[in-house]
């Protein structure tokens, strides 16, 4: 390091975006409702009541049955989406790519209040189901992005080599272009799990009177003895997101050493 | 080589991209056994040929048969074609047997004759015991081989070869043109093989058809093609060639009197025009090695004219000599094989040049 002060600057960054995150497990252990030091006692009560919340736990139920549907679901329009862009021209395509790709940029806001809109006008009510079309829309551009650069990467050869040697255009995809994508499937799958997971705008305007996990936890915090539970949460929460990026990581490395690749980076 | 049956015909075979021409009226013959060269510059219109043949890619006129039968609506997985790809096209996730069994996974045959028909084609290839070998971990020239035997374990009628030798270093693609050739020897497959290096096609074809701007210039073996090329262009393409301007002075029973750029008066055979000549303007040529320079006490056997050396290029085996002839507006490159005991010739030396009027080829 031959700059001190670009030493104590990262060094400040770090404590900045991870300082916060430190104080989840502190206090989720402090035995006392008010979030200040000095610390009291050490405590797992809040664990316990956590499990013992229904409301909780149907919130992480919803969560959950969101998080999986819509991942699955975008990855899947990713797929199609992903390869017609990289394989095929079309016209009208980067007009089409670009309509997809919008909700990227998009407010959510304004895709929320839309979409809340549209379903109340189309008389349908407001479930777990229409977060999870919400969440499709905002996760497939990630899917896309993803997926984009696993399918532009693969060799066109390698399919019309399979397709040469008496394979079906089907067979060929899952033979070959299927498990060679994999890696950036899981990838499109992980960051859309965890997108939706903690998505709050569109959940908070399209859940109805099923609440997700990032809007239950909103509601509580008006109620301060529940905090140290949400402190409690948190620290789960953080210790989960860290174990599924350590396993897509390891599926994503796995993925390359597999293929012979270089690795070129990737999210961690 | 005795007259085989035709294994592919091209009969004014179109194709459009759009507005672009891609492909301008092929009509050709591949017969069976042939080592078959498709070579021209990049852009010319080889690798779509190729692909036509493959089915990877349609035509928009005319007709493409494969041993007699049409192709116009039989998909690339139904034709009894396969393909060595460029890239190789190795599948990275599958090993080196999974590779070279990849064709067998419709096949009935049982699961030991299966892996016996796998080990025999690594066998041909000189890969004998990689199967269990991670594909990707194998080096280019292996690769090749992996991506041959995987082609050939299907036992096709054609073997499509899309510049296979390119991506290998010079001593390793030499080593394997002669591999080939002895391979398909060995086979008895139509290979057909696209290339835009002129040596490349010499060394390994029976025949070769000369490809410009989506048309076949020349189509002819590879002696034919050196020796009588029926363009200008042809000739350049192929090896090195001299050309200076010349003029038909007269024409008569299978002979043509040309007057050539400063060596004077000449008469060379009909067959010495494999072009269309119409009298007036033309060209000579004359390859690097159909001159020599002579040395003391060495006289022509035919024809001889005095220069001056302009330039020395020394290859080790050959040195290349720019020789201005007397009479001559321009120099003229000379090969000569290098022989121990005669030094090579300065820049500035004088020296006597012989040719060969039977050597010239006569050009529009």
């Amino acid at each position: 390091m031959k700059f001190p002060a670009l030493r104590a600057y990262a060094l400040f960054y770090l404590l900045f975006l991870y300082a916060p995150i430190l104080l989840l497990p502190i206090f989720a252990f402090n035995d006392g409702t008010i979030i200040a030091f000095p610390l009291k006692d050490f405590t797992t009560k809040w664990f316990e009541q956590m499990f013992t919340t229904p409301a909780l736990a149907q919130a992480v139920k919803n969560s959950l049955i969101i998080a999986v549907s819509s991942s699955i679901l975008a990855t899947t329009l990713g797929i199609f989406a992903a390869r017609a862009s990289t394989r095929f021209a079309f016209p009208g395509k980067a007009g089409i790519v670009g309509l997809i790709m919008l909700p990227l940029v998009l407010p959510e806001i304004i895709v929320a209040v839309s979409l809340l809109v549209v379903l109340l006008g189309l008389g349908i009510k407001l479930t777990t189901f229409t977060v999870i079309l919400g969440h499709v829309l905002i996760c497939t551009p990630y899917a896309i992005a993803i997926l984009n650069t696993a399918f532009s990467s693969l060799d066109r050869s390698l399919e019309e080599a399979a397709y040469d040697l008496g394979e079906t255009k089907w067979s060929t995809f899952r033979l070959i272009t299927l498990p060679l994508v994999m890696p950036g499937i899981i990838s499109s799958v992980l960051i859309s799990f965890t997108i939706s997971l903690d998505e709050f705008i569109i959940a908070f305007f399209l859940a109805g009177s099923e609440p997700t996990l990032p809007t239950y936890i909103f509601s509580q915090l008006r109620f301060p003895k529940q905090i140290p539970m949400i402190m409690a949460l948190g620290t789960v929460l953080v210790l989960m997101s860290v174990i599924l990026l350590t396993i897509a990581e390891y599926f994503r490395r796995r993925g390359i050493a597999k293929t012979g690749g270089t690795d070129t980076g990737g999210f961690l | 080589m005795t007259t085989r049956p035709p294994m592919i015909e091209f009969q004014d075979v179109h194709k459009y991209y759009g507005d672009y021409h891609a492909l301008r009226g092929i009509t050709a013959t591949i017969r069976a056994g042939e080592f078959f060269s498709l070579l021209g510059p990049s852009g010319c219109g080889k690798t779509t040929l190729l692909r036509t043949i493959a089915g990877f890619e349609g035509i928009s006129s005319g007709a493409v048969m494969i041993d007699g039968k049409h192709m116009a609506h039989v998909p690339a997985n139904k034709r009894p074609t396969n393909m060595v790809f460029q890239s190789y096209a190795i599948f990275p996730h599958l090993s080196v047997a999974e590779n070279v069994g990849f064709g067998l996974r419709r096949d009935p045959r049982s699961a030991a004759e299966k892996i016996r028909a796998v080990d025999e084609a690594l066998e041909m290839v000189g890969l004998k015991g990689y199967g269990n070998r991670a594909a990707h971990a194998l080096s280019g020239g292996q690769r090749q081989r992996v991506a041959l035997a995987r082609a050939l374990i299907l036992k096709p009628k054609v073997l499509l070869l899309d510049e296979p030798l390119s991506a290998l270093d010079k001593k390793m693609r030499e080593q394997m043109q002669v591999e080939l050739i002895k391979l398909q020897r060995q086979v008895g497959i139509t290979f057909v093989l696209v290339t835009h290096d002129q040596e490349e096609a010499l060394v390994m074809s029976d025949r070769i058809a000369v490809m410009f701007e989506g048309e076949i210039a020349q189509l002819d073996d590879p002696e034919t093609l050196y020796r009588r090329p029926n363009s200008r262009r042809v000739a350049d393409f192929i090896g090195v060639m001299n050309f200076l301007p010349a003029k038909v002075t007269g024409e008569s029973n299978g002979h043509i009197s040309i007057e050539a750029g400063g060596l004077g008066q000449v008469d060379i055979e009909a067959a010495q025009a494999p072009g269309k000549i119409s009298g007036g303007e033309a060209w000579v040529g004359f390859r690097p090695e159909t001159l020599t320079i002579l040395y003391e006490g060495q006289t022509a056997m035919d024809r001889e004219t005095p220069g001056t050396v302009e330039e020395v290029v020394y290859y080790g085996d050959m040195t290349y000599y720019d020789v201005r002839l007397d009479g001559v507006d321009r120099p003229v490159r000379i090969s000569m094989r290098n022989v121990f005991g005669r030094p090579v010739l300065d820049i500035g030396t004088r020296t006597r040049v012989a040719w060969s009027p039977g050597a010239l080829v006569l050009f529009r």
